[in-house]
């Protein structure tokens, strides 16, 4: 089996650092932030601990059911989306993250764009 | 530039929050720009409590009053993050002012950390117990493939050599009629009810110090003195073969099948091993075990047959007596056994 990216880039030492960086520029972004406004830090942090973990194929993982239901209550738009997928990226990149790999996150990322933005169970 | 300028040049410039603060008034008589910037906001604000409402003035007094020092934290929004920031309050070492400093750190980071490595451990945590119980999992499945000894050797080595074991005793048993029984029958309901027999065997046989080796179908065979020497190896699987007939008796008396064994022992020695490269499983093999397969041939329903060598190294506790019925040709004189001076009986 490949190495996963977690291992490949160094662990959670890495790991780690990626999610402090993602908070600080969720936070301060004026698309994605607001959705946060209300979270505990603490739970903040703990998702993106698990996002970013399950992204790179560390210690977590969530199924799509678990993350289409952690979503369901948020008025997500494409733009959104969109918006978080650049900040991932330009995170990932700012951490030497080779660009294929960055592609590969991206592109399981993006597989998941239905479950969040479209939400046909809403509807 | 004078070292007073230079000085609170410096107080302003510095990442840490300074505020002076008259310890009767509670008036914050003094503030860097660090501090504004943290708690600044209120316009109006100009005491310790316009600052920190949730401060507790009288805790703050006894502590400075008794140590001099008071340590605390507070916890603000700024923008949309959680800011925390550890304050500091010291009495100032001056006379003639009655007076404190106050120094604030921002530790929000820290915090950011904290709760990061708790979500990790976590995760590590969860991850780790999952591993066990697979762990613990596999272990057991290979401690029904193997004996425990022979499942060290495996983990340690990744094979287990074959190893001649003597003297030990092996006890086969069947079933007669089981093709009738399983065409009759629900091959669901057949299948629960040797679970059951055969589960009911192994807690026998634990007891006597025998260990089930395989079962194939309605074939059960199982051991004593493998792979521990076991010197009362022959009387532990006599035992536990009458015990396993007294067993059924009971059973068929009040269920609607009937299960009728045939039980062969006999003593000698085996060679045990794993067998298989990808399908690992643990078997004994030698004359051994083919006189009792053969001696099992040979029993009548609900009976236990053996040779002439085994009947006589369990004598003292069982009686022998000529095989009777049709049964095929059994070359080395068989015999019958029967427990005597049984202590379940005497008591």
């Amino acid at each position: 089996m490949e190495k996963a990216l977690f291992d490949k880039y160094g662990g959670f030492s890495t790991v780690s650092k990626i999610v402090l960086s993602l908070y600080d520029r969720l936070l301060e972004d004026d698309d994605v932030g607001p959705f946060f406004d209300d979270v505990d830090m603490p739970r903040l942090i703990d998702h993106q601990t698990k996002f970013v973990s399950s992204l790179m194929g560390g210690p977590a993982s969530f199924t799509d059911d678990h993350i289409e239901r952690a979503h369901s209550h948020m008025d997500i738009d494409h733009l959104h989306f969109d918006k978080l997928k650049a900040i991932v990226s330009e995170t990932l990149a700012d951490f030497d993250v080779a660009e294929d790999d960055i592609k590969t996150v991206l592109s399981a990322f993006e597989d998941r764009r239905s479950l969040l933005v479209e939400k046909p169970n809403v509807n | 530039m004078s070292i007073e300028a230079i000085n609170e040049q410096l107080l302003r410039a510095i990442g840490v929050g300074v505020a002076l603060i008259a310890l009767d008034t509670y008036a914050v008589r003094y503030r860097n720009d660090t501090f504004n910037e943290w708690f600044g906001e209120n316009e109006g604000a100009s005491t310790v409590p316009d600052f920190f409402p949730s401060l507790d003035l009288d805790e703050l007094k006894t502590a400075i009053e008794s140590g001099g020092k008071l340590t605390t934290e507070t916890s603000f929004k700024l923008r949309r993050r959680k800011m925390t920031v550890a304050l500091e309050f010291n009495r100032a070492d001056d006379a003639s002012e009655n007076i404190a400093v106050l120094v604030c750190q921002n530790i929000t980071r820290i915090k950011e950390l904290e709760s990061m490595i708790d979500s990790y451990s976590m995760m590590v945590e969860r991850n780790t117990h999952e591993i066990k119980r697979e762990k613990e999992q596999v272990e057991k499945l290979l401690l029904n493939m193997m004996p425990r000894a022979a499942y060290e050797e495996y983990k340690t080595f990744g094979v287990v050599s074959p190893r001649l074991f003597g003297p030990v005793s092996v006890l086969a048993l069947d079933f007669t009629d089981f093709d009738a029984l399983l065409s009759e029958n629900e091959p669901g309901v057949v299948v629960s009810e040797l679970n059951d027999i055969y589960s009911a065997f192994d807690r026998i046989g634990a007891q006597f110090g025998c260990q089930r080796i395989r079962t194939n179908g309605d074939s059960y065979v199982a051991v004593s003195g493998v792979p521990d020497p076991n010197e009362g190896h022959a009387k532990a699987v006599a035992s536990s073969a009458v015990r396993f007939l007294r067993y059924l008796e009971r059973r068929n008396a009040t269920h609607p099948i009937q299960w009728n064994a045939r039980i062969g022992v006999a003593a000698g020695s085996v060679i045990g091993s794993v067998v298989g490269a990808q399908n690992y499983i643990y078997d004994v093999f030698g004359p051994t075990v083919s006189a009792a397969l053969k001696s099992r041939s040979a029993a009548q329903p609900m009976t236990l047959a053996t040779n002439q060598d085994f009947a006589r190294q369990v004598s003292d506790k069982f009686l022998a007596s000529a095989v009777t019925g049709d049964t095929k040709p059994f070359e080395n004189g068989f015999a019958l056994i029967e427990e005597i001076a049984d202590q379940d009986r005497k008591g």
